[in-house]
């Protein structure tokens, strides 16, 4: 039974993951911040049997959960994943997002040098730049978010060149699910549709609209990384639809699905615009076609209705 | 009035040669420098410290570290500086396979906190600050050269990850929230206060030794390795005339000129009647986990823009280094004990 730890365990990602390993009867251990263990996506998608750990991500020691835990395959999905709390947190989201990756290599390295690696980078190391991404497109963050990844990425990489580890980048771009956190915009229109069509809510306050993002589902983007770790070779990989769309259309499509207007409800407020936003791009799948043999199954408007579903019936049911 | 400048690093090499420079040009200089349980950690700029100078001419030292947040506030706070040089960090590629994650904390993640310190000084005060970041040719690593400022990173160490962030960190501050940036991009830049473990200084080190009778063998890595390499001296010039443009930018500074470290070696021995070959013995212990093998400055933008160029020649350089360490060679060999 092969043996895999997931740092990270109680986000949205975290929860996918872990079923998926389950199904596939590994041994999973789950690393949480200590003293934080929210639970709720674990049970809400069966995955209880998950063995939690504990930790500390500042002081603690990753050896001593290496050892605890002799994992085959480790996965680093734990992060401050808000892009606009960065830009208030900023060394805090460095701690964790970047820093913690380098104690985490030197620990694999020393340690555990056998184990596979995959860590979880983001759309966002590209920051502003428009056009087609592929994996050797140049790293060009632009949030404090952005950075951390992009230095966590670029680690990868150095440990991978430099000490032969088989650790590879998944080049995540947005992944929804109905387990996306209230705070990311995508599950706070899904949110709101519900709670505007229970009467619970009259207004929908967003930032920018225009914005453009490639939006997949959660549930596919575990299975690539998996995929990423049983290929004999390590790699990045970009793992999306490979088609972009306006945040507007999902607020109309979001709306619609639940026969609502979100002309009568939504706001623009420029409390929600950042900074810096990132620019118009597409992800060139074709490494993650051809070579992982992977592509995201579920489409845009599945994935809305599937998210306004979730909702619905969670604020119907009173669980929200 | 005079304008006030904070430089981090100021005891290290850049930083004793930056203070110089702003000293003449009439600056009021505060270094930041860490407690240390040695004496020796300012010998690079003691004689500006000396007590016999006006006081007025002398850098203000002020005790803090990078990784240290609030301590950085209290320095920019009480110094309210019109420019900052961050040139601190854990400086060293073969340290940072060992200590990843202090080179992240403090080369890395170091700016953040400085560039936090500067954003709230600033908004309080509305005054603008000018920030300058020590930027690294190490982020160029595997990237083909020559490399210039539009030269896409390919890091291969813990210490140019580090730097690579730390430049974005610095890009993003600006555009985020329109400070007065730069990031100068130096390519290696050497001098007779090179710290000893730099592959540079241990050669001319070495040099002086052997000349002298104190040392047989020379211990190296990788010979062929290019580097394009300059006198520091004249970097923090370029340092300086960055922040004095109307607008911030980065920029490349370089010679333009690329030699390996055989090349170096052989000029650095020759000079005192030696064949490097007697006394050189490549090391495997000195090889990098993973090389960077070609490092060569395009600087035709911040030629253009900054009106810079190097002034030191390659053979200039490596005989003055040659020169220094002969002297500290003789002086070691005169009173053994005492060094």
């Amino acid at each position: 039974m092969p043996t895999a730890l997931i740092f990270g365990i109680t986000g949205q990602d975290g929860a996918y993951l872990a079923r998926l390993l389950l199904d596939k009867n590994y041994r999973v251990f789950g690393v949480h911040r200590a003293g934080d263990c929210d639970a709720a996506n674990l049970h809400s998608i069966g995955a209880e049997s998950v063995q939690l750990l504990p930790f500390d991500f500042v002081g603690g020691s990753v050896e001593e959960i290496l050892g605890l835990a002799a994992p085959d395959e480790v996965y680093n999905l734990a992060a401050q994943s808000s892009v606009a709390a960065s830009f208030k947190v900023p060394v805090e989201t460095g701690q964790v997002n970047g820093l913690f990756v380098a104690r985490l290599l030197q620990a694999l390295r020393e340690v555990k040098p056998d184990a596979r690696f995959f860590q979880a980078s983001s759309a966002e190391i590209f920051g502003a730049q428009s056009g087609v991404l592929s994996e050797e497109s140049a790293l060009r963050p632009c949030n404090p978010y952005g950075c951390a990844k992009a230095y966590a990425h670029s680690m990868t990489t150095v440990y991978r060149e430099a000490f032969g580890l088989h650790a590879g980048n998944g080049i995540l771009f947005n992944h929804e699910s109905p387990l996306r956190a209230a705070h990311f915009v995508t599950r706070k229109i899904t949110l709101a549709v519900a709670k505007i069509k229970h009467g619970q809510q009259r207004e929908l306050r967003l930032g920018n609209l225009e914005v453009e993002r490639d939006w997949g589902f959660a549930g596919d983007y575990v299975q690539a990384m998996w995929l990423m770790l049983q290929q004999a070779q390590p790699a990045d990989y970009i793992i999306a639809t490979g088609k972009v769309r306006r945040l507007r259309d999902w607020v109309d499509c979001a709306f619609t699905s639940a026969g609502l207007d979100s002309r009568e409800f939504v706001t623009v407020d420029p409390a929600f615009v950042r900074p810096t936003d990132a620019g118009t791009v597409s992800a060139d799948v074709s490494k993650a076609t051809s070579q992982l043999d992977w592509r995201a199954q579920v489409q845009f408007e599945a994935l809305l209705a599937m998210m306004v579903e979730a909702d619905l019936r969670r604020v119907a049911a009173g669980e929200i | 009035m005079k304008k006030r400048a904070l430089i981090t690093g100021i005891t290290g090499q850049d930083g004793s040669y930056l203070a110089e420079l702003l000293l003449e040009k009439n600056y009021e200089v505060h270094g930041m420098v860490r407690r240390s349980s040695t004496t020796t950690a300012t010998q690079r700029i003691d004689h500006l410290l000396d007590a016999r100078l006006d006081e007025a001419s002398r850098p203000v030292l002020h005790h803090g570290d990078l990784a240290d947040a609030s301590g950085l506030r209290r320095i920019v706070e009480t110094v309210q500086p019109h420019e900052v040089y961050n040139l601190g960090a854990q400086s060293h590629v073969q340290v940072s396979f060992e200590q990843p994650e202090y080179t992240a904390d403090v080369t890395g993640l170091g700016v953040l906190r400085l560039l936090e310190a500067i954003r709230g000084l600033s908004d309080r005060t509305g005054e603008k600050i000018r920030f300058y970041q020590a930027s690294s040719s190490e982020m160029f690593g595997a990237a083909k050269p020559p490399q210039s400022i539009n030269t896409p990173f390919h890091p291969r160490s813990p210490y140019a990850v580090a730097k690579t962030q730390a430049f974005w960190h610095t890009v993003n501050h600006r555009e985020s929230y329109g400070m007065f940036n730069c990031n100068g991009l130096l390519f290696n830049h050497e001098g007779p206060r090179r710290g000893e473990t730099f592959v540079t200084r241990k050669i001319t080190r070495a040099v002086g030794r052997i000349k002298m009778g104190l040392q047989d063998k020379l211990h190296l890595g990788n010979l062929d390795a290019l580097r394009d390499w300059g006198h520091a001296r004249d970097y923090v010039e370029a340092m300086w005339l960055m922040l004095q443009q109307e607008t911030p930018g980065d920029y490349v500074v370089a010679t333009g000129e690329a030699h390996s470290v055989r090349e170096f070696a052989d000029i650095a021995f020759s000079s005192v009647q030696l064949d490097y070959n007697d006394f050189v013995v490549v090391d495997p212990r000195f090889f990098r986990p993973a090389e960077v093998d070609y490092l060569l400055g395009d600087i035709a933008h911040t030629k253009e823009h900054l009106k810079w160029q190097p002034r030191t020649s390659f053979a200039d350089l490596v005989r003055e280094m040659v020169e220094h360490d002969l002297e500290l060679a003789q002086r070691e060999k005169d009173f053994p004990y005492k060094s």
